[in-house]
């Protein structure tokens, strides 16, 4: 069994994402992915406001980890009632006052969380976790790198592990059951064949990385 | 080769007028960098290299007065290095050493060469230290770390990498006494177990310190932690383990 995405699915305009099914000829995938629905959690850094209000539109569910409330605030100025989280959360240690007051005022849900053995991010995913359905990961794995959204480079990061078998296929330089390990080996400034489609095989967790078109 | 003593002592960050006789070589990578570090860093490393596009950047850092900051070598497989910069410093004089070696980046091929020019000189060196390398591109920022585990092959001598207000250190297993009384140190500091578990790791120094912790990704890691006021850090960890630290803008 082996997990099926197109990681760069979620900047697509509203409306152009072909739900799977079609796209790929395979009745199977609709009842298992459908289009792609997502959450959105906005975590504390300055982003792209392209990216922001395609993400934004097409989210199930909008959330801000802490400071990334500040964030959300800025990047609507104007326009901050029509941007509204469903929930805050954090231990509010980076939202600014006249932010906190903003959203506690138009309703938001704030959820404290003080602990400090987690990140902001690690207690926002908690939450949202508690309030949608989970997928599981498997060891196989399906990417769709043919949005035109992609950018040149790739890469796959043993970060924190060493992973002991991989194999991909879809690369300019695949690994065949390599050993992926920081001081041995590690994927980066790779790119793509052009068969818009990449898999990957790995015995432990593995973080793909991958560009984005300007 | 020379292992560094169980104690590493590395005094991080001296610049300018404060007391640091800090000896290092300054290898600039392929990534926007701060003035201020720059021309800081320049104006004391013995040996100043660019790894391929680094050229760029020192280039354009210094418009106006290229031909007072040429680099001793360049080296790399030149495939990002602009035609107008690379026949300016070579029109100066600058040594052009090629590489095309995919299985390395540029920056491990810059480390190579350094280490064998520090060899042949005799140069008495204290550390080696990387401008940019931190920013941009994420799988860059990995293959910096990754060129990190391969230095200690390369070379003895310690390799900081600095960006932006970040500098990271890989830590070998060991004892390790850090200095963070310069007064450019930022708040924030981490201890990053990048590309393999430590089984324990021993701190003293920082606000939330570690006693025989492990640390792992999915288990524990040491990211936004600070300094109590001793102006001293200590690690002990039993495996590779990457120190992070802010530096002041």
């Amino acid at each position: 069994m082996e997990s099926v995405f197109t990681p760069l699915d979620c900047l697509l305009p509203a409306g152009t994402s072909v739900p799977l099914a079609l796209k790929y000829n395979n009745p199977k995938l609709e009842t298992q992915f459908g289009n792609l629905k997502f959450c959105l959690l906005i975590l504390n850094q300055p982003f792209n406001k392209g990216h922001f209000h395609c993400l934004w539109s097409k989210a199930t569910l909008r959330a801000c980890a802490d400071g990334g409330a500040n964030r959300l605030y800025h990047i609507t100025e104007g326009s901050q009632h029509s941007f509204l989280p469903d929930y805050i959360s954090g231990d509010f240690d980076s939202i600014r006052p006249e932010v906190e007051e903003y959203y506690k005022l138009k309703g938001c849900e704030f959820i404290e969380n003080k602990d400090q053995d987690f990140t902001d991010f690690t207690k926002c995913l908690q939450i949202l976790q508690k309030k949608i359905e989970k997928n599981g990961l498997q060891g196989k794995h399906k990417l769709h790198v043919d949005t035109g959204l992609e950018g040149e480079w790739c890469g796959l990061i043993p970060i924190g592990n060493a992973c002991d078998c991989v194999t991909t296929t879809g690369l300019k330089w695949n690994l065949t059951n390599h050993v992926l390990k920081f001081g041995t080996l590690v994927s980066t400034s790779n790119t793509y064949d052009n068969s818009g489609i990449v898999t990957i095989e790995t015995d432990k967790p593995l973080l793909w990385t991958m560009a984005i078109k300007e």
